[in-house]
């Protein structure tokens, strides 16, 4: 389990986290997706999470299993990205973040490589690692881009970007995933086959994902739980019918204040 | 509009403030630093540190002008621009042709009268030389480097670097390989007395060019901050798209950065060579690289921080010479490696925006 | 016995779909044509003195080219993998001459092969350092920061007694040579020109091994992963790579390769100054080479170097103006051929066909390229009235 405890940020004297505390993962595999007007804090939180930026209060808990059927706490406020990618914790960003002239198979190679710890190595060929080969292959299939590939990511379709980033991430075998809209900028059409290959391959790797997300018909189709943040603070935490039994929860989200 | 009216006034009215009784002492070599020089041997007394401390000042001016121009264009265009050292060397070997034959136009400076306007010459005369050099820094931005904005920056380091090379055999070609001084303008603004305004005897000539530097950084921070023109610029630097997008040509804010950088290489090469210094063609290379230094211990971009920085480099060296001098030539680098451990993003640290 | 079977008996050759390849590491299979133009190569290598003899060119400064070379084939590791320009590598060429020439002068060491290894690791340890200090620096703070440390190991050595100021130190020891390893088989004491056939033979081994362990690095899992930290550092970082240690290892990496380099340049010279191999000046020809050569290739780095060192040399002779025509050979690279020899042959070969066919093209690059000059410079005179007249 993902915790948040107490976390704090401000820029200059705009607080953009405060004083959140959650939890992720609790149910193993559950599908949290975070709502909120523009200027909310949900970004900040994931870098928070991730370790893009440091809390000025609070703290980063990850509970694991301690081999005797219970849970050890374990604190990673101060770690790198890369330290909490070892624990499992796993992002991607609202731009799409990929290693543009490589293809799409060099860029989930590269993760893959990453999470088996063969990243560091030089004196072997870099698809010459059949373990790796394998699992690059069945992501690839499983995020429906093997016919592409051999194509630079650059030359990608806008929604395929977004799922070679989200295969990358998934090609570091992650327990929490934390997604930064992937939906934004894919067309209307494009978006259901994003989040459908997203939700289906979470569920079979039972990964908890964190999904920032604005479209609230997506939202109240997978959500497991949803939560709305509303300067900096959570506003609603719960099941995603609250979209239609809490009218409040509608007027924030538009970003209508009533004073 | 940014235009040498300005600069000349705001230079006539420190030539003013300079006028007073007669004295001169040399007090000190205090150019930029040539292989193996030496400096003045070790005297520590207050009165040694104090010289020690003007002489760094002077040294620090005069390398501000020369890392203002190269903080703006890096601030604005993100290009770092090699030919800057070559620049200011244009200007110093353009000065001592332009005041060769000025200074023979007037009467020697022997009373209030004619040395004010002996000052007011030799300002004159700076601003022409550094106004030969601005068109080649506008050539160079706009028939050059323009080829290649869109590229990775090795080229842009690259192309600067191969016209460095070109600009020191066009010196060569027109000035020939001899060192060239004017002593003249060293020996008449030194005529001038200053011992008054610091309290002993001290060059006039160095005190005349730290206020000159005090007034280029005025007129630079008034520029951006004051002016249209300098609020579009400073536009620019911060958003290129959004300058675009309110109808800002961004190419000729560059060209425009491009020539005020190349005028103020050039002006400082003008007050360097008027000191006690002679041109060499590799002059260029050592202001280059302390510039580099200088905006990088100042904050990419921030004119302040160049500011800061020039002084603090100059001082810091030229105290150097008096206790330790091998370590002058690297007592810059020393300060350099330390802001980097300490403060990585400079003192002043702006990315791509003049404050 | 077919010759194919023969063959591929052995340990060397490897059997393909498209035939029989010669394996030289794991993922570098040669097929006929690359290991016939390999042959020819190493042959020519071998056969440079002679060739130099025959034809009349400077051997000695295609031994020097070779050795810059190298340096530049250590900075294309940070520049063609982690797009970082190093514009101080003149430091580590520099450090590795000036090892050679300390342990010489100073530790009266004669033994060529522990002078070029007293190099690597003095070389290697500055770049422990420098590394360190800008492995968290990216692009032009990067190329400033590399630039900064060259010019003060530069500032250092004028500055100082122990370097011998500007005047340097020389690698002899009561006027004798260092030996290389086969002198003692020689028995007699080398003829200079015996000397400097040994130390290329000597240069181009250790280049060939330097060449085939850069393949080895650049299609590693390692350089692969240096790839990515050059097109997205912060998608590297989230993925989980140490990016600011991996830097700082091809780093590292990269100021050993310039050392070696160095320190064969200094048994070359026998006299290290500052000036040659310290200064700002050489730094920026170290990325020339790499440049003109073409740095998206493996040996483009090399043969950039051995044309460019060529090239400035023959110019000294030839002009007082020696400096104008190197800046406009690389002002013309940097336009016309941005990805160098290697990497342009392609663009040359179809502009040449279409000359071929049609010369009166040559005549329209020329206009095109005069009309793009006079559009500069009309932009350059309005600027120039604007600037000092004020806007009309």
């Amino acid at each position: 389990m993902l915790e948040a405890r107490n976390l704090r940020k401000s820029f200059g004297s705009l607080v953009a986290t405060n004083d959140v505390s959650l939890q992720f993962g609790k149910e193993e595999g559950e599908m949290v997706f975070i709502v909120g007007p523009n200027g909310a804090g949900k970004t900040t939180l994931i870098n928070l999470l991730t370790g893009h930026l440091d809390p000025d209060e609070g703290s980063v808990i990850v509970h694991e299993p301690d081999g005797a059927g219970g849970t050890r706490e374990q604190d990673i406020t101060g770690l790198e990205p890369r330290e909490r990618v070892d624990r499992g914790l796993v992002r991607s960003f609202q731009i799409v973040q990929v290693f543009e002239e490589m293809s799409v198979r060099e860029n989930v190679r590269i993760a893959v490589l990453a999470n088996q710890d063969l990243q560091g190595s030089v004196f072997s060929h870099h698809d010459r690692h059949e373990g790796v080969e394998r699992e690059v292959d069945e992501l690839l299939v499983e995020f429906a881009l093997e016919d592409d590939a051999e194509t630079p990511a650059e030359e990608l379709p806008h929604g395929d970007r977004k799922l070679l980033d989200v295969a990358m991430s998934f090609g570091l075998d992650p327990s929490y995933l934390l997604l930064d809209e992937p939906t934004s900028g894919v067309g209307t059409r494009e978006k259901e086959r994003v989040i459908e290959t997203v939700v289906e391959v979470s569920d079979n790797q039972d990964v908890t994902t964190v999904t920032i997300e604005h479209d609230m018909d997506i939202v109240s189709q997978y959500a497991d739980r949803l939560i709305a943040l509303h300067q900096g603070a959570v506003y609603a935490e719960g099941d995603p019918s609250l979209l239609e039994t809490d009218p409040d929860l509608r007027r924030v989200l538009l970003g209508v204040e009533d004073e | 509009m940014f235009s040498t009216t300005v600069l000349a006034s705001a230079f006539a009215a420190t030539a003013t403030a300079l006028a007073g009784d007669a004295s001169t002492l040399l007090a000190g070599w205090a150019g930029l630093p040539a292989p193996g020089s030496a400096g003045l041997p070790a005297q520590m007394s207050p009165r040694g540190f104090l010289v020690h401390t003007l002489n760094g000042l002077y040294f620090g001016f005069i390398l501000f002008m020369i890392a203002a121009g190269l903080t703006i264009i890096f601030g604005v265009l993100g290009i770092l621009n090699l030919t800057h050292g070559e620049l200011y060397a244009f200007g110093a070997y353009t000065t001592v042709t332009v005041m060769g034959f000025l200074v023979g136009l007037i009467p020697p400076p022997t009373d209030p009268a004619t040395q004010l306007l002996f000052v007011a010459v030799v300002v004159l005369g700076a601003i022409l030389a550094a106004a030969i050099v601005l068109p080649l820094g506008v050539i160079i931005e706009s028939v050059f480097v323009r080829q290649v904005y869109d590229r990775h920056e090795v080229y842009q380091l690259l192309l600067t670097f191969g016209l460095l090379f070109v600009l020191i055999d066009t010196i060569k070609l027109f000035w020939g390989t001899l060192p060239r001084n004017v002593g003249a303008v060293y020996r008449g603004v030194n005529a001038i007395p200053t011992t008054e305004l610091v309290g002993f005897s001290y060059p006039s000539y160095q005190v005349f060019v730290m206020f000159i530097g005090l007034i280029v950084f005025a007129v630079l921070v008034w520029f951006f901050d004051r002016t249209k023109t300098g609020r579009i610029v400073r536009a620019t630097a911060i958003n290129r798209e959004m300058s675009t997008a309110i109808g800002v040509s961004t190419n000729r804010v560059f060209t425009l950065v491009f020539g005020m950088g190349a005028f103020f290489a050039g002006f400082a090469g003008a007050m360097f060579i008027g000191g006690p210094a002679a041109t060499d063609l590799e002059m260029g290379l050592n202001p280059l690289v302390l510039s580099f230094v200088i905006i990088v211990i100042g904050g990419l971009g921030s004119l302040q921080g160049a500011f800061v920085a020039a002084i603090l480099v100059g001082v810091v060296s030229r105290w150097m010479t008096a206790v330790y001098p091998p370590a002058e030539l690297a007592a810059p680098f020393l300060i350099m490696i330390i802001v980097l451990l300490v403060k990585p993003e400079g003192l002043f640290g702006t990315w791509g925006e003049i404050e | 016995m077919s010759l194919a079977s023969v063959l591929s008996s052995l340990p060397l050759v490897v059997e393909r779909d498209e035939g029989l390849r010669l394996r030289l590491l794991s993922g570098l299979e040669l097929d006929r044509r690359q290991t016939g133009l390999l042959i020819v190569g190493i042959v020519l290598l071998f056969a440079m003195p002679d060739l130099a003899a025959i034809l009349g060119f400077s051997f000695r400064t295609v031994s020097k080219g070779l050795m810059l070379g190298m340096a530049a084939l250590g900075l294309n590791l940070l520049l063609r993998h982690t797009q970082l320009v190093s514009f101080g590598h003149a430091l580590f060429f520099g450090a590795g001459a000036y090892a050679v020439a300390v342990l010489a002068n100073y530790g009266g060491v004669t033994s060529s092969l522990v002078l070029l290894i007293g190099a690597l690791l003095f070389g290697t340890t500055i770049a422990v350092f420098v590394g360190f200090l800008v492995a968290g620096h990216r692009e032009i703070y990067f190329a400033l920061l590399t630039l900064a440390f060259g010019q003060l190991g530069f500032a250092i050595v004028l500055g100082s007694q122990f370097f011998n100021f500007d005047d340097g130190l020389s690698v002899r020891i009561e006027g004798a040579r260092p030996t290389l390893a086969v002198d003692s088989l020689l028995g007699a004491e080398l003829s200079t020109a015996a000397y400097r056939i040994l130390l290329y033979y000597l240069t181009i081994v250790i280049l060939l091994a330097l060449l085939l362990f850069t393949w080895r690095l650049a299609n590693s899992p390692f350089g692969k992963t240096l790839d990515a930290i050059g097109q997205n550092d912060l998608r590297a970082e989230f993925l989980g790579v140490p990016v600011q240690r991996y830097i700082w290892t091809v780093f590292i990496l990269s100021g050993a390769y310039g050392a070696i380099g160095g320190g064969l340049f200094a048994l070359l010279e026998l006299h290290v100054r500052p000036q040659p191999t310290l200064h700002v000046l050489v730094s920026g020809e170290i990325l020339l080479m790499t440049l003109v050569g073409g740095f998206s290739t493996l040996l483009g780095p090399i043969i950039g170097g051995v044309i460019v060192v060529y090239i400035l040399d023959l110019a000294r002779f030839q002009t007082e103006f020696h400096n104008a025509l190197a800046g406009i050979l690389l002002v013309a690279v940097v336009i016309f051929f941005p990805r160098g020899i290697m990497g342009s042959s392609d663009d040359i070969r179809a502009g040449a066909v279409q000359v071929r066919e049609d010369p009166s093209v040559l005549g329209v690059w020329v206009r095109e390229l005069g009309a793009r000059v006079r559009g500069g410079l009309r932009n350059a005179v309005v600027a120039t009235k604007h600037l000092l007249f004020g806007a009309r």
